[in-house]
């Protein structure tokens, strides 16, 4: 099953939207920043405030095309979220898991290489967007609510890994 | 003639941004991603609502800078690229100014802002003015378009400080009116430090 994706321009407002959501580019630079600025702001809370913001404000977007497009079977919703995370510019990740656990892995990671391209390598994973873009696939994946999955780095390219991993568990 | 920043928009809005094969958008000497505005916007309210009083105006700052970097390093990715070459400078008569007015119009092809130069002080002074902007979505209180206000001063830095690399820290950027709290417009005063 592959993703679809509908462009369109607002020609009174000059935004962007795909599938009738609007998105906006940025670069590895804003995102990079904005994972260390979790990691500054570590004791209130930044990295988990940065997972969970990415993971509701992908789910209404996975959400909104399983309903559209009609995808019902699990393993294709995890597919489309595998598709859709690439066409975000996120990279590209292989996933297999069910309603209690699941991997991913990342041979290309947007935040990871970003990160080595801006700063080097890192002493420990910074990848929090993508565990909370993770997140939501596997909620929106087995109709599950906000918070059902705990996402865990266990391999990253940002420290060196050929491949980033990601541990999913039933909260 | 000058930059016509809608002629701008239109014909950059034609350039095609997909992935790669390895899900990355390699492009304007930086990776670029295409994420939901409720994403960033979702990021920057939630940052600003953990942070205690007395660490509001460090977590401001630091949203600020996010863009501000990334308006400095894509912005000169942006006006050395071909798209930049080929579509804005047969349009610039008037040097830094048009250059500028150029990179606004990026700006707004981009999705960040519709907003334009409306008024430039050769290397001391900018106003820009944004009629839209999807951090004027966000459900925070008071002005908090803390993209544009970084990639302002980064785009003013580009024009008129130090040649790249060399010219970060010269302007900074105050948010005058906002859309957020039911003025008809943004507004942006950009100033050297």
């Amino acid at each position: 099953m592959n993703l679809e994706l509908s462009h369109t321009f607002d020609e009174a407002s000059f935004r962007h939207f795909v599938n009738g959501h609007n998105v906006v580019l940025h670069c590895h630079h804003y995102m990079s920043l904005t994972a260390k600025l979790s990691e500054d702001f570590a004791d209130l809370g930044g990295p988990r405030v940065l997972r969970e913001a990415t993971e509701d404000s992908i789910r209404p977007v996975l959400d909104s095309y399983f309903a559209e497009h009609k995808v019902a079977a699990p393993a294709d919703r995890l597919d489309i979220g595998r598709q859709y995370f690439s066409a975000m510019g996120l990279g590209r990740m292989e996933v297999s898991g069910s309603a209690t656990e699941g991997q991913v892995t990342l041979r290309h990671s947007h935040v990871d290489e970003g990160w080595v391209q801006k700063w080097g390598a890192h002493d420990k994973p910074i990848n929090h967007v993508g565990c909370g873009f993770v997140a939501a696939m596997f909620a929106a994946a087995f109709d599950r609510p906000a918070r059902s999955f705990q996402v865990t780095e266990s391999a990253s390219i940002v420290m060196g890994a050929p491949a980033s991993v990601l541990a999913v568990r039933q909260a | 003639m000058t930059v016509m920043r809608d002629q701008v928009v239109k014909s950059l809005v034609q350039i095609d941004v997909k992935a790669n094969e390895d899900g990355l958008m390699p492009g304007f000497n930086v990776l670029v991603n295409q994420l939901p505005t409720a994403f960033w916007n979702t990021v920057a309210e939630r940052f600003m609502a953990i942070a205690p009083p007395d660490r509001k105006a460090d977590m401001e700052k630091a949203l600020v800078n996010c863009a501000y970097e990334c308006g400095y390093h894509t912005g000169y990715g942006i006006v050395s690229s071909s798209e930049f070459q080929s579509v804005v400078m047969p349009m610039v008569t008037e040097g830094a100014k048009d250059v500028l007015r150029g990179a606004f119009a990026v700006f707004t092809a981009w999705g960040w802002a519709k907003s334009g130069v409306v008024q430039i002080r050769d290397g001391e002074r900018m106003v820009i003015r944004a009629v839209d902007y999807y951090e004027s979505d966000s459900g925070g209180s008071g002005l908090r378009a803390y993209m544009v206000r970084g990639v302002s001063a980064a785009f003013m830095e580009l024009a008129y400080a130090a040649p790249y690399p060399n010219g970060m820290n010269t302007f900074s950027c105050e948010q005058t009116l906002g859309r957020e709290v039911g003025d008809p417009h943004g507004e942006f005063v950009i100033t050297k430090k």
